[in-house]
This record gives structure tokens, C-alpha cells and sequence, in this order.
């Protein structure tokens, strides 16, 4: 009954070390390779298909976003236009309102 | 310890025909085809296989092997080419291993799995005079199955960190590139799971002590 000091744990250390170290090298069987080439082709044809639908959501974003720029353009003239009616509609029965002559006179 | 880890090592030239072909073969799997991608799973099959036997248990190696190259194929676009493909695939083999831990629930080994004979062993390994009769316990089943059984105690973190520094020699700065983690967090978890490895074995020689008295 050795108390497991430094050296002991070294020691003790040292040979599952050398344990781990030696353990054997599992074969991975004669057709390992052909599974995972066979899901590295099913990954291949799903990239395919997701850069092809990628390429799809990159369309529908960026006409989204000219759409949502024309929209604004489109909103602000109308406010603009729509204001400058109001000023002129404005001034113009104003002006009618000064042109009448008052019947007091 | 260090260095421990490359088995292969051809010469510079090797090497370098090795880099370039490598580099050939990416180029061609990433035009589409793909085929050619079983040209690097022939040639780095046994690292890859080196590396996943040495943190996960034997049955389970085919498996995550497999995992490994999936996952570097899909990534394999985001390949650099500063660095060997040999340690880029090391770093996706490590980390691979590492998830395989991080899905699975803790299984602590019972400390009923351990016998009067793992008590035994240890008394015998302490107790070796020679270099011969030491390696001949290391050799032991016993010996394997006590790692296995402190490793199970062990967050998934500890356990890969404890496995890539202390049992396979790589340094701090070499495990912190292959996790992708920073080199103080290494460093701090390693000195941790080593500590944590000793009091398990002190309190498990002291239980075995006590019994026998």
C-alpha cells in the first residue's frame, strides 16, 4: 500500500500514458470508404441544390430590396407633390378671399 | 512528448509532392469532382483513424472516422491553404471527437467497474524497479480500463484536453490550435483535468486501501 505522493503519481501517470499510447489500431472494414463516399455524393447533390436555391433567395432579396426603395421614392413624392397641392390651394383661396371687395365699403 | 503524434513523416521532398498533390486534388473535388475527394480519405484514412482511436471507444472509431471526412468535405471551401490539409483535417478530427463527447450524455463508469485487480495494478506499477516489469504493467488491460474509467468522470472538455496534452504529448499551443480555442484556456483546463485525474486515483487507492485494512 504505496500513498500516491508526486512520484507515485507521476509514475502512476506515466503508465497510462504509455496505455493509451498503445492501444491497437481498430481496422475500418473493406467498405468504410464507399459509405462515406456514398454520403459525401448525397452531400455533393444537396450543396447542388441548396446553392441553387441560394441563388434564388439572393434574387428574391435583392428585388425586395429595389422594390422597398422605389416604394419609399414613390411615398415621399407623393407626400412632396401632395403638400406642395395643399400650398398652392392654400394661396390660391387666399388670394380669391383678398380679391373680394368688402360690402361695407 | 511532443512530436509523438506524427507517425508518418516522408522527407522534404515527399513532403512537398504530398502539399502540392493535396492541393491539386482540393481544387478539382471543389470544381465538382468529387470522386477524386477518395483520394484523400486513402491517404489520410490511418491519421485520421490514429487520431479518433485515441479519444473515443474502439466501436465507435468507424463512425466518427467517417464523420471526419463528411464534415471535411463540406467545409472543405473554407479550406486555407496556409496550413497543411494534414493538420487542417487533424483540427476537424479533434474537434469531431470532441462533439462526440459533448452529444452524449456523461456516463460515469461505476467504481464498481474497477476490481481488486486494478487496485493490484497500481500497487505493481509503483512497485517496479525495472523499465521492463513497468511496461510490461502498462501493457495491462487493467491499465486501460483505469484510464477509461477516469476519463468517464470528466466534462467533455477536460477529458479531450487531459487526452491531447498529457496522454498524447501535443503542447498547449498545439492543442489550442487544433480545438480552436485560446491558448490560456488550454493551459488552465489542462492543469485542472490532471488535478482532477490525481484525486480521483488518490481517492480511489485510498477506498482500496481502506478495504484491505
Amino acid at each position: 500500500m504505496t500513498p500516491l505522493n508526486d512520484e507515485n503519481f507521476k509514475k502512476l501517470e506515466r503508465a497510462l500514458t504509455e496505455a493509451h499510447r498503445s492501444r491497437p489500431e481498430p481496422s475500418l472494414g473493406a467498405d468504410w470508404t464507399l459509405r462515406v463516399m456514398r454520403d459525401i455524393r448525397r452531400e455533393a447533390a444537396g450543396h447542388g441544390q441548396s446553392m441553387t436555391s441560394l441563388g434564388l433567395d439572393r434574387l428574391v432579396w435583392r428585388t425586395a430590396a429595389v422594390a422597398a426603395v422605389l416604394a419609399l421614392v414613390f411615398t415621399g413624392s407623393v407626400f412632396f407633390y401632395s403638400n406642395q397641392d395643399a400650398v398652392e390651394l392654400t394661396s390660391l383661396l387666399s388670394n380669391e378671399v383678398d380679391a373680394v371687395v368688402p360690402l361695407s365699403e | 512528448m511532443s512530436g509523438h503524434v506524427a507517425a508518418r513523416r516522408p522527407g522534404l521532398i515527399g513532403v512537398q509532392t504530398l502539399v502540392s498533390d493535396d492541393l491539386e486534388i482540393i481544387r478539382r473535388v471543389l470544381h465538382g469532382e468529387v470522386d477524386r475527394f477518395a483520394e484523400l480519405i486513402a491517404r489520410y484514412q490511418q491519421h485520421v483513424t490514429r487520431i479518433t482511436n485515441r479519444h473515443v471507444p474502439p466501436d465507435r472509431v468507424a463512425e466518427v472516422a467517417h464523420d471526419v471526412f463528411v464534415r471535411a468535405y463540406t467545409s472543405l471551401s473554407s479550406f486555407s491553404r496556409q496550413i497543411p490539409f494534414e493538420h487542417w483535417l487533424s483540427g476537424i478530427a479533434v474537434r469531431t471527437c470532441f462533439d462526440f463527447w459533448r452529444a452524449r450524455r456523461r456516463e460515469e463508469l461505476p467504481v464498481s467497474a474497477l476490481t481488486t485487480e486494478h487496485q493490484t495494478w497500481m500497487d505493481h506499477v509503483l512497485a517496479a524497479e525495472s523499465d521492463g516489469q513497468f511496461r510490461e504493467q502498462a501493457r495491462r488491460q487493467e491499465a486501460a480500463e483505469l484510464l477509461q474509467w477516469a476519463l468517464s468522470r470528466l466534462s467533455a472538455e477536460n477529458r479531450l484536453v487531459l487526452t491531447l496534452v498529457h496522454l498524447d504529448g501535443y503542447s498547449v499551443r498545439e492543442a489550442a490550435g487544433l480545438l480552436g480555442w485560446s491558448v490560456v484556456n488550454v493551459k488552465v483546463r489542462a492543469h485542472r483535468a490532471r488535478q482532477m485525474l490525481r484525486k480521483l486515483l488518490v481517492e480511489r487507492k485510498r477506498q482500496e486501501d481502506d478495504t484491505s485494512q
